[in-house]
């Protein structure tokens, strides 16, 4: 079960594409966005769930 | 008889069997990947379990859902005299021996639809599939073994029954072609296969659906056994292999590289277990920040998707650099494709900036990176 996603952003400050995912076990997870990974599916449907996504945006 | 009197119509098809010829008629014929369980990843024994995830043994994804508690390891308890090493087996440490409606126990391995397109699923010569498979247990009785098309919702389910306790017996299943329904032909899950052990009535309270048809969950699991019902049972198998056809083959044995390999594609883990020093070189990189270092990670096999990655604490790493040695404070991956990733690990102090780096693990065999594109 997710607890919580983060947006991960690169050393440019930009998307890296990847998602931090805490599990409430504890469990650490990095997520690509890709539709086959069946992560990333949880999460689409953790958001569909109403739940949000942390987003601290790029930049150093 | 003189060698050109031999001609073709001289030998029937029928005469040409496979147990005649040199070589192996069908080649990675088993749609299962590591039947004889050699390949465990992750670890031999993993206990406590009361969720669904994939646990010890490559490729065997473990369904619970509240149905006991249950410990499952890689065994070399096996059927003597087969050629196997290796078993999967379960076992109940607490029991639930009165499933709610939901409940489920399952073995289960899931299969991309690209893998299956020569089945022909979905048309006029969709082929039969024919599952062989060793098995143990001390709870004998009927038990369900499920195919499922997940991409139109089809299914169909066939018993069998484990005759005699604690004794390896092995099941041959033969389920009809699907003429309905094609596979999509991509890297997502669209079919699979469990082997029921348990479930609440919500899987059995129908008729038990012996041929292809829309998923009624009722008719799933009629008529199968609890093997949660006891701490008293164990459940073992393995030399798990399914083909087209309508008969069972020898169980095809692949070279363990092989097998590997091929397990890598959905699951691989660097790892300090087993190595023969505690400081394991994991990868190389260089100190791109004063506080930290960048290390590429290349798979060695290519990932069915963009993995998810994951590692032990930050501090079962190191990053040496110039002849530092500080240890690891967090770590974070990022750049994350089929065929390599990006992993940031930085330290509190001891890193200088622009030195080349190689991260290791920090005097443990404990520590790993995983990469997972399971289905």
């Amino acid at each position: 079960m997710i607890n919580t996603v983060e947006k991960i952003y690169n050393e440019y400050g930009t998307s890296s594409g990847t998602f931090k995912v805490t599990k409430q076990d504890g469990t650490i997870l990095w997520v690509p966005n890709d539709e086959a990974n069946t992560d990333y599916q949880a999460i689409q449907e953790w958001i569909a769930a109403g739940n949000t996504v942390i987003d601290n945006g790029g930049g150093e | 008889m003189a060698i050109s009197k031999v001609t073709t119509a001289s030998i029937t098809d029928a005469d040409i069997t496979t147990a005649k010829l040199a070589y192996d008629a069908a080649p990675f014929r088993n749609i299962f990947i590591n039947g004889d369980m050699s390949i465990a990843q992750r670890g031999t024994s993993q206990a406590s379990i009361t969720s669904t995830n994939y646990y010890t043994i490559d490729r065997f994804r473990f369904v619970d859902s509240s149905l006991g508690t249950f410990t499952m390891s890689q065994d070399t308890d096996v059927p003597t005299g087969q050629g196997f090493a290796k078993s999967l087996k379960v076992d109940c440490t607490t029991a639930n021996a009165s499933p709610s409606g939901s409940n489920v126990l399952q073995i289960q391995q899931r299969f991309e639809g690209q893998m299956l397109q020569y089945l022909k699923k979905g048309t006029a010569n969709a082929q039969s599939l024919t599952a062989s498979f060793w098995i143990k247990s001390n709870k004998t009785g009927t038990y369900i073994c499920e195919l499922r098309d997940i991409d139109n919702s089809r299914s169909i389910s066939k018993s069998y029954t484990i005759n005699a306790s604690n004794t390896w017996e092995k099941k041959t299943i033969t389920f009809a072609g699907d003429t309905t329904g094609t596979l999509d032909n991509d890297n997502k899950v669209s079919f699979d296969i469990q082997f029921w052990l348990g479930s609440g009535t919500n899987y059995t309270s129908g008729t038990l659906q012996t041929s292809w048809d829309s998923t009624v969950n009722a008719n799933r699991a009629v008529g199968q056994v609890n093997l949660a019902d006891s701490t008293a049972n164990d459940f073992w198998i393995t030399g798990v292999q399914l083909e087209a056809g309508t008969t069972a083959s020898d169980f095809e044995f692949l070279p363990y590289d092989v097998n590997l390999r091929r397990c890598m594609r959905y699951f691989e883990r660097t790892t300090a277990v087993g190595a023969s020093d505690n400081y394991v070189n994991f990868a190389s990189g260089l100190a791109q920040y004063s506080s930290g270092c960048v290390y590429c990670f290349l798979w060695k096999v290519t990932k069915r998707a963009n993995p998810s990655m994951s590692a032990t604490a930050a501090s079962t790493f190191l990053n040496e650099n110039g002849g530092s040695f500080p240890a690891g404070t967090s770590i974070s991956f990022s750049q994350i494709n089929k065929t390599s990733a990006q992993c940031d690990v930085f330290s509190s102090s001891g890193i200088t900036q622009g030195n080349g780096a190689i991260l290791k693990s920090n005097g443990t065999f404990d520590a790993y990176i995983d990469a997972s594109s399971e289905l």
